[in-house]
């Protein structure tokens, strides 16, 4: 049997202001207007840092683009070694040898390379589950759930549903800014308490 | 399952440990060794905005986990309570796994996203790793300022064997 307590949501804007708080469920501490917004901050600096220190596997040195390969090749040889006549366009023996010459900055891929490096997307700690959602647009969805809540995905699924459909599609909706409608308010609810 | 890195941050925030086991490419390890190298990278590196993210030494990327670890968990202590610890968090492309002491030492690892939870793993290295070779050593200093007595031979090597031989 699982529990399915979402405790509550956060909308974070694509420049990481706070436009949406709401909480569902007592169980994390409340904390002020001001301690959200800076939280909202935080984490939107920190989900472009997870992205940014995802590991770089090396590639073989061989496989790598021929125009940036030769062209450091020639670059570094005619540092290292300036009498060398070797012709630019094709990498020799001598420039493998050198450990620069194989080391342009596309060498590397991601550990999944079919898919580009995405932020945080879970987060675990002992008392609650965050899942962060972002839309191809840069807004972030964040939803603190209990830990061993199941389909979050379709949770999130529907609240993006509900956000596109009376949030985005209020004519008085500026973008952005605060969301304050009371459709969205109300559906919410309602959605989140027939789950339960 | 694969260990991408590991880190261990003391209590002033300084990184005292740092071991990758998937070598980044060779021009920013050997960086210092050989400026006149490193003088030509800069002059072939295509566009400035690549070359910058090539050339993040291992030395930042600590700085960036530490920084990511600190906020996350200072996150979790405000919203779970002062008992509450961060545990994991994961992309789409690697877990991040971290431990912390009483004593406010932080070890963080990288794995790949198929690894199980490594909390106990991260709570094996330090007792039976870190205490028994770095705190109980009698010749190393109580800090750990650049990594001087944690760099000890002993723990190096039984690190690198749990991660090689009881992870993977």
């Amino acid at each position: 049997m699982y529990v399915s307590t979402v405790y509550s949501l956060i909308i974070i804007n694509k420049a990481g202001g706070l436009v949406y708080q709401r909480e569902f469920h007592s169980g994390l501490h409340k904390l002020s207007t001001n301690d959200y917004l800076v939280l909202a901050g935080t984490f939107h600096g920190v989900h472009a840092i997870t992205r940014s220190i995802t590991p770089r596997l090396p590639l073989a040195s061989t496989a790598t683009n021929p125009t940036t390969a030769s062209h450091s090749a020639t670059a570094s040889l005619s540092v290292t070694s300036p009498s060398s006549t070797t012709t630019p366009t094709t990498p020799t023996p001598t420039a493998s040898n050198n450990p620069t010459a194989n080391t342009p900055s596309s060498t590397y891929s991601f550990p999944n390379p079919s898919v580009p490096a995405s932020g945080l997307e879970f987060l675990e700690t002992d008392k609650f589950r965050l899942t962060c959602f972002q839309t191809q647009t840069g807004t972030k969805f964040l939803l603190f759930t209990d830990p061993f809540m199941a389909n979050i995905d379709v949770v999130m699924k529907k609240i993006y549903e509900l956000y596109a459909d009376f949030v985005m599609k209020n004519p008085f909706y500026q973008l952005e800014m605060p969301v304050r409608c009371e459709s969205f308010d109300r559906h919410l609810g309602s959605w989140l308490r027939g789950r339960i | 399952m694969v260990v991408y890195s590991f880190y261990i941050f003391d209590r002033h925030a300084e990184c005292i440990y740092k071991r990758r086991w998937l070598p980044r490419p060779v021009s920013i390890t050997s960086k210092s060794s050989r400026p006149a190298s490193d003088l030509s990278i800069q002059s072939a590196g295509g566009s400035p905005a690549v070359f910058g993210e090539s050339a993040r030494t291992t030395d930042d990327d600590a700085k960036l986990i530490f920084g990511t670890v600190f906020s996350l968990r200072n996150m979790a202590r405000k919203l779970g309570g002062e008992d509450d610890n961060f545990v994991s968090y994961r992309t789409n492309q690697y877990k991040l796994h971290y431990f912390e002491t009483p004593t406010n030492i932080k070890f963080v690892m990288l794995t790949d996203l198929k690894s199980p939870s490594m909390r106990l793993a991260l709570e094996q290295i330090y007792i039976n790793l870190y205490v028994e070779y770095v705190v109980k050593n009698p010749l190393s200093p109580v800090e750990h300022p650049g990594g001087v007595g944690v760099n000890n031979e002993l723990f190096e090597e039984s690190l690198e064997q749990f991660v090689t031989r009881v992870l993977t």
